[in-house]
Protein backbone atom coordinates (compact mmCIF):
# COMPACT_ATOMS: atom_id res chain seq x y z
CA UNK A 1 0.00 0.00 0.00
CA UNK A 2 1.33 3.24 -1.01
CA UNK A 3 1.78 6.08 1.92
CA UNK A 4 2.65 9.62 1.59
CA UNK A 5 6.58 10.29 3.21
CA UNK A 6 4.39 12.47 5.64
CA UNK A 7 2.19 9.43 6.70
CA UNK A 8 5.36 7.25 6.56
CA UNK A 9 7.27 9.29 9.11
CA UNK A 10 4.04 10.04 11.30
CA UNK A 11 3.64 6.39 11.55
CA UNK A 12 7.90 5.74 12.50
CA UNK A 13 7.43 8.18 15.07
CA UNK A 14 4.74 6.55 16.71
CA UNK A 15 6.07 3.27 16.34
CA UNK A 16 9.36 4.41 18.44
CA UNK A 17 7.42 6.33 20.89
CA UNK A 18 5.14 3.07 21.50
CA UNK A 19 7.63 1.02 21.69
CA UNK A 20 10.02 3.00 23.68
CA UNK A 21 6.80 3.59 26.67
CA UNK A 22 7.07 -0.51 26.78
CA UNK A 23 10.99 -0.21 27.05
CA UNK A 24 10.90 2.13 29.40
CA UNK A 25 10.41 0.21 32.48
CA UNK A 26 13.36 -1.96 30.95
CA UNK A 27 15.30 0.95 30.79
CA UNK A 28 14.70 2.32 34.15
CA UNK A 29 15.19 -1.27 35.78
CA UNK A 30 18.71 -1.59 34.22
CA UNK A 31 19.74 1.94 35.28
CA UNK A 32 19.07 1.15 39.17
CA UNK A 33 21.28 -1.39 39.05
CA UNK A 34 23.93 0.60 38.35
CA UNK A 35 22.81 2.97 40.86
CA UNK A 36 24.07 4.05 44.78
CA UNK A 37 21.13 4.28 46.91
CA UNK A 38 20.67 8.20 46.57
CA UNK A 39 20.24 8.11 43.04
CA UNK A 40 17.48 5.45 43.70
CA UNK A 41 15.78 7.21 46.32
CA UNK A 42 15.28 10.51 44.83
CA UNK A 43 12.35 13.14 44.51
CA UNK A 44 11.38 14.22 41.20
CA UNK A 45 13.12 10.55 40.15
CA UNK A 46 16.34 10.51 38.55
CA UNK A 47 16.27 9.15 34.39
CA UNK A 48 19.58 9.23 33.53
CA UNK A 49 21.43 11.80 35.60
CA UNK A 50 23.16 10.10 37.78
CA UNK A 51 27.00 8.22 38.66
CA UNK A 52 27.14 5.03 37.53
CA UNK A 53 28.35 2.12 40.04
CA UNK A 54 29.25 -1.41 39.98
CA UNK A 55 28.85 -2.11 43.55
CA UNK A 56 25.66 -3.34 43.24
CA UNK A 57 26.24 -6.64 41.06
CA UNK A 58 29.43 -6.77 43.12
CA UNK A 59 27.68 -7.43 46.02
CA UNK A 60 24.96 -9.63 44.53
CA UNK A 61 27.86 -11.99 42.91
CA UNK A 62 29.92 -11.76 45.30
CA UNK A 63 33.32 -10.39 42.75
CA UNK A 64 35.45 -7.37 43.14
CA UNK A 65 34.88 -5.82 39.58
CA UNK A 66 37.90 -2.73 40.74
CA UNK A 67 37.37 0.29 38.78
CA UNK A 68 39.49 2.22 41.28
CA UNK A 69 37.99 1.23 44.23
CA UNK A 70 39.91 1.06 47.52
CA UNK A 71 37.56 -1.21 49.64
CA UNK A 72 37.21 -5.07 48.68
CA UNK A 73 33.63 -6.72 48.31
CA UNK A 74 34.12 -10.33 50.14
CA UNK A 75 32.42 -13.21 48.14
CA UNK A 76 29.57 -14.55 50.18
CA UNK A 77 29.57 -11.43 52.14
CA UNK A 78 26.59 -9.21 52.42
CA UNK A 79 23.24 -10.04 52.79
CA UNK A 80 22.28 -10.10 49.06
CA UNK A 81 25.26 -12.41 47.74
CA UNK A 82 23.51 -14.60 45.28
CA UNK A 83 25.52 -16.51 42.90
CA UNK A 84 24.58 -19.49 43.79
CA UNK A 85 20.87 -18.78 43.14
CA UNK A 86 21.81 -18.35 39.68
CA UNK A 87 23.40 -21.09 39.49
CA UNK A 88 20.07 -23.02 40.63
CA UNK A 89 18.16 -21.05 38.21
CA UNK A 90 20.55 -22.53 35.72
CA UNK A 91 20.45 -26.25 36.88
CA UNK A 92 16.61 -26.15 37.28
CA UNK A 93 15.48 -24.98 33.75
CA UNK A 94 18.33 -26.80 32.02
CA UNK A 95 17.55 -30.21 33.04
CA UNK A 96 13.98 -29.58 33.30
CA UNK A 97 14.35 -28.43 29.59
CA UNK A 98 15.82 -31.75 28.68
CA UNK A 99 13.09 -33.85 30.37
CA UNK A 100 10.28 -31.94 28.17
CA UNK A 101 12.04 -31.86 25.30
CA UNK A 102 13.02 -35.75 25.05
CA UNK A 103 9.80 -36.86 26.53
CA UNK A 104 7.58 -34.32 23.77
CA UNK A 105 10.15 -35.47 20.95
CA UNK A 106 9.21 -38.92 20.97
CA UNK A 107 5.74 -38.32 21.50
CA UNK A 108 5.28 -35.76 18.85
CA UNK A 109 6.51 -37.78 16.14
CA UNK A 110 3.84 -40.28 16.82
CA UNK A 111 1.18 -37.58 17.04
CA UNK A 112 2.62 -35.98 13.93
CA UNK A 113 3.49 -39.79 11.99
CA UNK A 114 0.81 -42.23 13.30
CA UNK A 115 -2.80 -42.69 12.69
CA UNK A 116 -4.95 -44.14 15.82
CA UNK A 117 -8.13 -43.84 17.21
CA UNK A 118 -8.72 -40.76 19.80
CA UNK A 119 -5.71 -39.00 17.96
CA UNK A 120 -7.62 -35.84 18.52
CA UNK A 121 -8.56 -36.53 21.77
CA UNK A 122 -5.36 -37.25 22.96
CA UNK A 123 -3.79 -33.84 21.68
CA UNK A 124 -6.84 -32.11 23.43
CA UNK A 125 -6.14 -33.95 26.72
CA UNK A 126 -2.49 -33.10 26.43
CA UNK A 127 -3.52 -29.25 25.84
CA UNK A 128 -5.81 -29.46 29.15
CA UNK A 129 -2.92 -29.96 31.29
CA UNK A 130 -1.80 -26.50 30.69
CA UNK A 131 -5.21 -25.33 31.87
CA UNK A 132 -4.47 -26.44 34.99
CA UNK A 133 -4.00 -22.93 37.31
CA UNK A 134 -0.39 -24.03 38.76
CA UNK A 135 -1.84 -23.46 42.07
CA UNK A 136 -4.46 -25.82 42.10
CA UNK A 137 -1.22 -28.28 41.05
CA UNK A 138 1.08 -27.22 43.96
CA UNK A 139 -0.70 -27.72 46.51
CA UNK A 140 -1.04 -31.20 46.30
CA UNK A 141 2.26 -32.01 44.62
CA UNK A 142 3.26 -30.29 47.88
CA UNK A 143 2.28 -32.95 50.07
CA UNK A 144 2.84 -35.44 47.29
CA UNK A 145 6.31 -34.07 47.51
CA UNK A 146 6.34 -34.52 50.92
CA UNK A 147 5.45 -38.30 51.33
CA UNK A 148 8.63 -39.08 48.78
CA UNK A 149 11.09 -36.46 50.08
CA UNK A 150 11.15 -34.92 47.37
CA UNK A 151 10.54 -31.06 48.61
CA UNK A 152 13.42 -28.95 48.80
CA UNK A 153 14.99 -30.96 46.10
CA UNK A 154 16.26 -30.34 42.11
CA UNK A 155 14.95 -33.64 41.47
CA UNK A 156 11.31 -32.47 42.22
CA UNK A 157 11.36 -28.72 40.86
CA UNK A 158 13.05 -30.10 37.81
CA UNK A 159 10.02 -32.76 37.65
CA UNK A 160 7.64 -30.19 37.98
CA UNK A 161 9.41 -27.29 35.71
CA UNK A 162 9.58 -30.42 33.06
CA UNK A 163 6.12 -31.77 32.96
CA UNK A 164 4.55 -27.76 33.23
CA UNK A 165 5.98 -27.47 29.81
CA UNK A 166 5.34 -30.92 28.42
CA UNK A 167 1.99 -29.83 26.49
CA UNK A 168 3.92 -26.65 24.93
CA UNK A 169 6.61 -28.81 23.64
CA UNK A 170 4.87 -31.30 22.37
CA UNK A 171 1.66 -29.49 20.32
CA UNK A 172 5.37 -27.11 19.11
CA UNK A 173 7.43 -29.89 18.33
CA UNK A 174 4.25 -31.95 16.43
CA UNK A 175 3.86 -28.69 13.99
CA UNK A 176 7.63 -28.51 13.45
CA UNK A 177 7.05 -32.16 12.32
CA UNK A 178 4.16 -31.76 10.13
CA UNK A 179 5.89 -29.46 8.30
CA UNK A 180 8.73 -32.46 7.18
CA UNK A 181 6.72 -33.89 4.06
CA UNK A 182 5.73 -37.70 5.51
CA UNK A 183 6.92 -39.14 2.07
CA UNK A 184 10.16 -39.23 3.17
CA UNK A 185 9.44 -41.16 6.43
CA UNK A 186 7.19 -43.58 4.09
CA UNK A 187 9.85 -44.10 1.36
CA UNK A 188 12.66 -44.59 4.02
CA UNK A 189 10.04 -47.12 5.66
CA UNK A 190 9.75 -48.96 2.05
CA UNK A 191 13.67 -49.45 1.89
CA UNK A 192 13.47 -51.45 4.90
CA UNK A 193 14.47 -48.60 7.52
CA UNK A 194 12.16 -49.11 10.83
CA UNK A 195 10.91 -46.14 12.43
CA UNK A 196 12.95 -45.34 15.21
CA UNK A 197 15.79 -45.17 12.56
CA UNK A 198 13.59 -42.85 10.59
CA UNK A 199 13.03 -40.74 13.81
CA UNK A 200 16.49 -40.58 14.52
CA UNK A 201 18.52 -40.24 11.07
CA UNK A 202 15.88 -38.04 9.11
CA UNK A 203 13.00 -36.14 11.42
CA UNK A 204 15.27 -34.94 14.24
CA UNK A 205 18.19 -33.55 11.94
CA UNK A 206 15.20 -32.02 9.63
CA UNK A 207 13.73 -30.61 12.55
CA UNK A 208 16.71 -28.88 14.71
CA UNK A 209 16.08 -25.74 14.13
CA UNK A 210 12.21 -26.59 15.57
CA UNK A 211 13.54 -28.13 18.53
CA UNK A 212 16.12 -26.05 19.56
CA UNK A 213 12.83 -23.06 19.68
CA UNK A 214 10.97 -25.50 21.68
CA UNK A 215 13.87 -25.81 24.18
CA UNK A 216 14.74 -22.32 24.33
CA UNK A 217 11.22 -21.45 25.42
CA UNK A 218 10.99 -24.35 27.48
CA UNK A 219 14.25 -23.01 29.60
CA UNK A 220 12.48 -19.81 29.58
CA UNK A 221 9.37 -20.78 30.89
CA UNK A 222 11.38 -22.88 33.78
CA UNK A 223 13.46 -19.45 34.41
CA UNK A 224 10.46 -17.43 34.96
CA UNK A 225 8.69 -19.41 36.95
CA UNK A 226 7.80 -18.67 40.58
CA UNK A 227 5.05 -20.50 41.93
CA UNK A 228 5.97 -24.19 42.24
CA UNK A 229 9.71 -22.99 43.35
CA UNK A 230 7.99 -21.05 46.02
CA UNK A 231 5.98 -24.03 47.43
CA UNK A 232 8.12 -26.88 46.64
CA UNK A 233 11.39 -25.53 48.29
CA UNK A 234 12.78 -24.23 51.50
CA UNK A 235 16.10 -23.32 51.77
CA UNK A 236 18.40 -25.48 49.62
CA UNK A 237 17.82 -24.01 45.78
CA UNK A 238 15.66 -20.96 45.35
CA UNK A 239 15.35 -19.78 42.15
CA UNK A 240 16.05 -16.07 40.70
CA UNK A 241 12.61 -15.12 40.70
CA UNK A 242 11.75 -16.54 44.05
CA UNK A 243 14.86 -15.13 45.53
CA UNK A 244 14.18 -11.56 44.07
CA UNK A 245 10.81 -11.34 45.76
CA UNK A 246 12.68 -11.75 49.23
CA UNK A 247 14.60 -8.39 49.11
CA UNK A 248 11.75 -6.36 50.47
CA UNK A 249 12.74 -6.64 53.73
CA UNK A 250 11.57 -4.94 57.07
CA UNK A 251 14.50 -2.36 56.75
CA UNK A 252 13.71 -1.33 53.51
CA UNK A 253 13.84 -2.85 50.14
CA UNK A 254 17.45 -3.27 48.73
CA UNK A 255 16.26 -2.11 45.20
CA UNK A 256 19.45 -1.74 43.67
CA UNK A 257 20.99 -5.27 44.50
CA UNK A 258 17.41 -6.40 42.87
CA UNK A 259 17.62 -4.74 39.92
CA UNK A 260 21.23 -5.77 39.31
CA UNK A 261 19.98 -9.78 39.62
CA UNK A 262 16.92 -8.56 37.58
CA UNK A 263 19.01 -7.47 34.48
CA UNK A 264 21.51 -10.35 35.10
CA UNK A 265 18.39 -12.71 35.11
CA UNK A 266 16.76 -11.43 31.95
CA UNK A 267 20.04 -10.54 29.75
CA UNK A 268 20.97 -13.71 28.90
CA UNK A 269 17.73 -14.70 28.38
CA UNK A 270 16.89 -12.07 26.14
CA UNK A 271 20.08 -13.01 23.87
CA UNK A 272 18.66 -16.63 23.77
CA UNK A 273 15.27 -14.91 22.94
CA UNK A 274 16.72 -13.20 19.79
CA UNK A 275 18.14 -16.24 18.33
CA UNK A 276 15.01 -18.05 18.20
CA UNK A 277 12.51 -14.48 17.32
CA UNK A 278 11.96 -16.36 13.93
CA UNK A 279 10.03 -19.53 16.31
CA UNK A 280 9.17 -17.43 19.02
CA UNK A 281 5.45 -16.39 17.98
CA UNK A 282 4.71 -20.46 17.03
CA UNK A 283 5.97 -21.50 20.61
CA UNK A 284 4.15 -18.73 22.64
CA UNK A 285 0.75 -20.15 20.77
CA UNK A 286 1.57 -23.58 20.91
CA UNK A 287 2.25 -23.59 16.64
CA UNK A 288 -1.65 -23.42 16.48
CA UNK A 289 -0.83 -20.11 14.61
CA UNK A 290 1.10 -21.64 11.80
CA UNK A 291 3.88 -19.04 10.36
CA UNK B 1 12.67 -60.71 26.52
CA UNK B 2 14.96 -60.99 24.73
CA UNK B 3 17.24 -57.45 23.09
CA UNK B 4 15.34 -58.36 19.61
CA UNK B 5 11.85 -58.53 21.13
CA UNK B 6 12.53 -55.70 22.87
CA UNK B 7 13.57 -53.84 20.01
CA UNK B 8 10.60 -55.14 17.51
CA UNK B 9 8.30 -53.62 20.38
CA UNK B 10 10.19 -50.54 20.22
CA UNK B 11 10.24 -49.89 16.75
CA UNK B 12 6.74 -51.31 15.90
CA UNK B 13 4.07 -48.95 14.25
CA UNK B 14 1.94 -48.64 17.33
CA UNK B 15 2.00 -44.96 18.86
CA UNK B 16 1.64 -46.26 22.09
CA UNK B 17 5.85 -46.79 22.77
CA UNK B 18 6.11 -43.27 22.11
CA UNK B 19 3.82 -41.75 23.78
CA UNK B 20 4.67 -43.43 26.98
CA UNK B 21 6.64 -41.67 28.57
CA UNK B 22 4.47 -38.73 28.20
CA UNK B 23 1.55 -39.97 29.28
CA UNK B 24 3.62 -41.73 32.58
CA UNK B 25 4.29 -38.15 33.61
CA UNK B 26 1.02 -36.81 32.78
CA UNK B 27 -1.18 -39.21 34.55
CA UNK B 28 1.71 -39.05 37.95
CA UNK B 29 1.93 -35.45 37.92
CA UNK B 30 -1.64 -34.43 36.47
CA UNK B 31 -4.46 -36.70 37.13
CA UNK B 32 -3.02 -37.92 40.81
CA UNK B 33 -2.57 -34.38 42.02
CA UNK B 34 -5.96 -33.72 40.70
CA UNK B 35 -7.60 -37.13 42.74
CA UNK B 36 -5.01 -35.69 45.75
CA UNK B 37 -6.69 -32.70 45.64
CA UNK B 38 -10.42 -34.28 45.79
CA UNK B 39 -9.26 -36.11 48.75
CA UNK B 40 -7.92 -33.15 50.59
CA UNK B 41 -11.18 -31.22 50.22
CA UNK B 42 -12.80 -33.62 52.22
CA UNK B 43 -10.19 -33.12 54.82
CA UNK B 44 -8.63 -30.50 57.32
CA UNK B 45 -5.41 -30.22 58.83
CA UNK B 46 -5.66 -30.09 62.78
CA UNK B 47 -3.07 -28.33 64.58
CA UNK B 48 -3.25 -30.06 67.58
CA UNK B 49 -2.64 -33.67 66.28
CA UNK B 50 -0.88 -32.84 63.66
CA UNK B 51 -2.97 -35.07 61.14
CA UNK B 52 -5.69 -34.72 58.28
CA UNK B 53 -9.18 -34.85 59.62
CA UNK B 54 -11.86 -36.29 57.60
CA UNK B 55 -14.44 -33.58 57.57
CA UNK B 56 -16.91 -34.19 55.08
CA UNK B 57 -18.02 -31.61 53.08
CA UNK B 58 -17.44 -28.80 55.75
CA UNK B 59 -14.87 -27.37 53.20
CA UNK B 60 -17.34 -27.20 50.38
CA UNK B 61 -20.06 -25.38 52.33
CA UNK B 62 -17.72 -23.25 53.88
CA UNK B 63 -17.01 -21.97 50.56
CA UNK B 64 -20.76 -21.46 49.73
CA UNK B 65 -20.91 -19.34 52.89
CA UNK B 66 -17.18 -17.29 52.74
CA UNK B 67 -17.47 -14.12 51.49
CA UNK B 68 -13.96 -13.88 50.45
CA UNK B 69 -13.92 -16.50 48.44
CA UNK B 70 -16.93 -14.58 46.53
CA UNK B 71 -14.65 -11.33 46.62
CA UNK B 72 -11.90 -13.31 45.49
CA UNK B 73 -13.91 -14.86 42.85
CA UNK B 74 -15.15 -11.45 42.02
CA UNK B 75 -11.56 -9.70 42.20
CA UNK B 76 -10.36 -12.51 39.38
CA UNK B 77 -12.94 -12.15 36.84
CA UNK B 78 -12.77 -7.86 37.33
CA UNK B 79 -8.73 -8.86 36.47
CA UNK B 80 -9.33 -11.40 33.80
CA UNK B 81 -11.81 -9.09 31.61
CA UNK B 82 -10.36 -5.93 31.88
CA UNK B 83 -6.79 -7.00 31.42
CA UNK B 84 -8.07 -9.37 28.21
CA UNK B 85 -9.99 -6.31 26.88
CA UNK B 86 -6.89 -3.96 27.29
CA UNK B 87 -4.52 -6.52 26.00
CA UNK B 88 -6.59 -7.49 22.42
CA UNK B 89 -7.31 -3.54 22.18
CA UNK B 90 -4.00 -2.46 22.46
CA UNK B 91 -2.16 -5.18 20.93
CA UNK B 92 -4.43 -5.06 17.79
CA UNK B 93 -3.38 -1.19 17.63
CA UNK B 94 0.17 -1.55 18.21
CA UNK B 95 -0.12 -4.31 15.79
CA UNK B 96 -1.76 -2.45 13.02
CA UNK B 97 0.78 0.44 13.55
CA UNK B 98 3.97 -1.73 13.28
CA UNK B 99 2.46 -4.24 10.58
CA UNK B 100 4.65 -2.23 7.86
CA UNK B 101 8.34 -2.11 6.52
CA UNK B 102 9.32 1.13 7.84
CA UNK B 103 13.15 1.53 8.91
CA UNK B 104 13.65 0.34 12.01
CA UNK B 105 10.39 -1.16 12.36
CA UNK B 106 12.18 -5.02 12.70
CA UNK B 107 13.99 -3.50 15.53
CA UNK B 108 10.94 -2.05 17.22
CA UNK B 109 9.29 -5.57 17.43
CA UNK B 110 12.41 -7.74 18.37
CA UNK B 111 12.28 -4.89 21.58
CA UNK B 112 8.61 -5.64 22.24
CA UNK B 113 9.41 -9.00 22.99
CA UNK B 114 11.90 -8.22 25.45
CA UNK B 115 8.63 -7.88 27.89
CA UNK B 116 8.15 -11.55 27.64
CA UNK B 117 11.57 -12.78 28.88
CA UNK B 118 11.02 -11.42 32.09
CA UNK B 119 9.86 -13.25 35.38
CA UNK B 120 6.39 -12.01 35.97
CA UNK B 121 7.52 -11.81 39.78
CA UNK B 122 11.03 -9.60 38.66
CA UNK B 123 8.14 -7.42 36.44
CA UNK B 124 6.09 -6.87 39.66
CA UNK B 125 9.13 -5.75 41.45
CA UNK B 126 9.89 -3.38 38.97
CA UNK B 127 6.26 -1.60 39.29
CA UNK B 128 6.38 -1.71 42.91
CA UNK B 129 9.43 0.44 42.41
CA UNK B 130 7.69 2.32 39.56
CA UNK B 131 5.26 3.16 41.91
CA UNK B 132 6.61 3.45 44.90
CA UNK B 133 4.90 6.76 46.73
CA UNK B 134 7.77 8.32 47.48
CA UNK B 135 10.25 7.73 44.67
CA UNK B 136 8.32 5.87 41.79
CA UNK B 137 8.16 7.35 38.40
CA UNK B 138 4.59 6.25 37.65
CA UNK B 139 4.02 8.42 40.85
CA UNK B 140 5.80 11.19 39.61
CA UNK B 141 4.10 10.85 36.36
CA UNK B 142 0.10 11.14 37.73
CA UNK B 143 1.28 13.29 39.94
CA UNK B 144 2.61 15.99 37.59
CA UNK B 145 -0.32 15.50 35.43
CA UNK B 146 -2.82 16.16 38.27
CA UNK B 147 -4.14 12.88 38.07
CA UNK B 148 -3.30 10.91 41.48
CA UNK B 149 -1.96 13.32 44.49
CA UNK B 150 1.62 12.19 45.64
CA UNK B 151 0.03 11.20 49.17
CA UNK B 152 -2.05 8.41 47.69
CA UNK B 153 0.28 4.96 47.62
CA UNK B 154 -1.24 3.23 44.42
CA UNK B 155 -0.53 0.17 45.47
CA UNK B 156 -1.72 0.79 48.90
CA UNK B 157 -4.98 2.08 48.41
CA UNK B 158 -8.29 0.20 48.05
CA UNK B 159 -9.74 2.18 44.92
CA UNK B 160 -6.11 2.31 42.75
CA UNK B 161 -4.63 -1.10 44.15
CA UNK B 162 -5.52 -3.17 41.24
CA UNK B 163 -5.17 -0.69 38.64
CA UNK B 164 -1.35 -0.95 39.95
CA UNK B 165 -1.40 -4.44 39.70
CA UNK B 166 -3.13 -4.46 36.35
CA UNK B 167 -0.41 -2.01 35.05
CA UNK B 168 2.46 -4.24 35.62
CA UNK B 169 0.16 -6.96 34.32
CA UNK B 170 -0.57 -5.14 30.89
CA UNK B 171 2.90 -3.79 30.07
CA UNK B 172 4.02 -7.39 30.61
CA UNK B 173 1.57 -9.09 27.92
CA UNK B 174 0.28 -6.81 25.93
CA UNK B 175 3.52 -7.31 23.60
CA UNK B 176 2.53 -10.86 23.47
CA UNK B 177 -0.35 -10.02 21.92
CA UNK B 178 1.37 -7.80 19.30
CA UNK B 179 3.35 -10.55 18.51
CA UNK B 180 0.42 -12.85 17.69
CA UNK B 181 -1.17 -10.24 15.87
CA UNK B 182 1.26 -9.09 13.90
CA UNK B 183 1.75 -12.81 12.86
CA UNK B 184 -2.02 -12.85 11.67
CA UNK B 185 -1.58 -9.72 9.82
CA UNK B 186 1.01 -10.84 7.98
CA UNK B 187 -0.26 -14.12 6.91
CA UNK B 188 -3.75 -12.46 5.73
CA UNK B 189 -4.24 -12.19 1.47
CA UNK B 190 -3.99 -9.12 0.06
CA UNK B 191 -5.77 -9.47 -3.29
CA UNK B 192 -8.60 -8.50 -0.75
CA UNK B 193 -7.42 -5.66 0.24
CA UNK B 194 -6.04 -4.28 -3.03
CA UNK B 195 -9.56 -5.05 -4.59
CA UNK B 196 -11.41 -2.90 -1.77
CA UNK B 197 -9.22 -0.45 -2.32
CA UNK B 198 -10.16 -0.28 -6.18
CA UNK B 199 -13.42 0.31 -4.56
CA UNK B 200 -12.74 3.28 -2.02
CA UNK B 201 -12.95 1.43 1.01
CA UNK B 202 -11.56 3.88 3.91
CA UNK B 203 -8.79 1.89 6.05
CA UNK B 204 -11.62 1.73 8.63
CA UNK B 205 -14.18 -0.36 6.72
CA UNK B 206 -11.44 -2.39 5.61
CA UNK B 207 -10.42 -3.31 9.20
CA UNK B 208 -14.19 -3.75 9.84
CA UNK B 209 -14.86 -5.91 6.96
CA UNK B 210 -12.19 -7.60 5.93
CA UNK B 211 -9.49 -7.72 8.65
CA UNK B 212 -11.33 -8.35 12.01
CA UNK B 213 -13.20 -11.19 10.51
CA UNK B 214 -10.09 -12.83 8.90
CA UNK B 215 -8.27 -12.38 12.13
CA UNK B 216 -10.99 -14.17 14.24
CA UNK B 217 -8.94 -16.93 14.49
CA UNK B 218 -6.06 -15.72 15.60
CA UNK B 219 -7.89 -13.94 18.17
CA UNK B 220 -9.67 -16.51 19.20
CA UNK B 221 -6.67 -18.41 19.79
CA UNK B 222 -4.73 -15.25 22.09
CA UNK B 223 -8.07 -14.86 24.29
CA UNK B 224 -7.72 -18.43 24.84
CA UNK B 225 -4.24 -18.80 25.89
CA UNK B 226 -4.05 -15.22 27.52
CA UNK B 227 -7.28 -15.93 28.88
CA UNK B 228 -5.86 -19.33 30.80
CA UNK B 229 -2.97 -17.44 32.16
CA UNK B 230 -5.30 -14.37 33.57
CA UNK B 231 -7.78 -16.06 35.16
CA UNK B 232 -5.07 -17.96 37.72
CA UNK B 233 -2.75 -15.28 38.28
CA UNK B 234 -0.30 -15.12 41.30
CA UNK B 235 2.55 -13.46 40.43
CA UNK B 236 2.48 -10.27 40.15
CA UNK B 237 -0.41 -9.89 43.37
CA UNK B 238 2.39 -11.89 45.22
CA UNK B 239 5.06 -9.72 44.71
CA UNK B 240 3.33 -6.40 44.67
CA UNK B 241 0.55 -6.35 46.88
CA UNK B 242 -0.18 -9.77 48.40
CA UNK B 243 -3.79 -9.08 48.66
CA UNK B 244 -4.16 -6.10 50.25
CA UNK B 245 -5.41 -3.51 51.06
CA UNK B 246 -7.96 -5.53 52.56
CA UNK B 247 -8.65 -7.82 50.31
CA UNK B 248 -9.54 -5.64 47.09
CA UNK B 249 -6.52 -7.86 45.22
CA UNK B 250 -6.93 -11.14 46.34
CA UNK B 251 -7.22 -13.41 43.06
CA UNK B 252 -9.05 -16.82 43.89
CA UNK B 253 -4.99 -18.15 43.42
CA UNK B 254 -3.72 -15.80 45.84
CA UNK B 255 -6.49 -16.65 47.96
CA UNK B 256 -6.01 -20.61 47.88
CA UNK B 257 -2.47 -20.21 48.36
CA UNK B 258 -2.61 -17.84 51.21
CA UNK B 259 -5.39 -20.71 52.87
CA UNK B 260 -2.58 -23.22 51.84
CA UNK B 261 0.55 -22.05 53.12
CA UNK B 262 -0.07 -19.12 55.66
CA UNK B 263 -2.92 -19.92 57.37
CA UNK B 264 -2.51 -24.39 56.89
CA UNK B 265 -5.88 -24.81 55.93
CA UNK B 266 -4.96 -27.56 53.54
CA UNK B 267 -8.19 -28.80 52.72
CA UNK B 268 -9.76 -25.51 51.95
CA UNK B 269 -6.52 -24.33 50.26
CA UNK B 270 -7.36 -27.57 47.84
CA UNK B 271 -11.59 -26.98 47.54
CA UNK B 272 -9.87 -23.37 46.55
CA UNK B 273 -7.60 -24.69 44.03
CA UNK B 274 -9.99 -27.22 42.86
CA UNK B 275 -12.59 -24.59 42.36
CA UNK B 276 -10.34 -22.23 40.29
CA UNK B 277 -9.17 -25.62 38.02
CA UNK B 278 -12.63 -26.71 37.40
CA UNK B 279 -13.67 -22.55 35.94
CA UNK B 280 -10.82 -22.32 33.84
CA UNK B 281 -11.61 -25.87 32.91
CA UNK B 282 -15.52 -25.13 31.79
CA UNK B 283 -14.74 -21.82 30.79
CA UNK B 284 -12.03 -23.17 27.84
CA UNK B 285 -14.13 -25.64 27.05
CA UNK B 286 -17.04 -23.66 26.07
CA UNK B 287 -14.52 -21.42 24.32
CA UNK B 288 -12.73 -24.15 22.58
CA UNK B 289 -15.95 -25.15 21.46
CA UNK B 290 -18.01 -21.80 20.50
CA UNK B 291 -14.59 -20.71 18.70
CA UNK B 292 -13.67 -23.70 17.02
CA UNK B 293 -10.34 -23.92 17.85
CA UNK B 294 -8.56 -26.85 17.38
CA UNK B 295 -4.89 -27.62 17.34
Amino acid sequence: MHQSTFARTMRTIAGWLVVGLFFFPIYFWTSVAFRDAKDIFNWPPILFDFKPTVRNFEQVFGISLGFGRPEAVTPGGGNFYMAPRLLDSIIVAAFSTMLAIVVATLAAYALSRMNFRGRHQFVNWVLSTRMMPPVAVAIPMFFIFKQFNLLDTYTGVIIVHGIMNLPLAVLLLKSFFDDIPAEIDESALLDGASRWTIFRRIVLPMARGGIAATAVLCFIFSWTEFLFVLTLTQTSLKTVPVVSSTFVTSIGTAWGNMAALGAAAIVPAFIVILLVQRHLVRGLTMGSLKQ
Amino acid sequence: MSVAQVKRIAISDSPWPWLLPLVALLVVFTIYPLVYNVWLSFHEFAPRTRALKFVGVANWVQLWNDARFWGALSVTFVYFFVALVIEIALGMAIALLLDAELPGFGALRAILSMTLVIPPAIAGMMFLLLQDPQFGVVTYVLNSLGILDKSTPILATSSTALAGVLLAEIWQWTPFMVLIFLAGLRSLPTEPFEAAMIDGASSFQMFRRLTLPMMSRVIAVAVLIRGIDLFRVFDYVFTMTSGGPGTTTYTLSYYAWQQTFSFLKWGYGATLSLTSLVIIMVLANLFLRVAKVRW
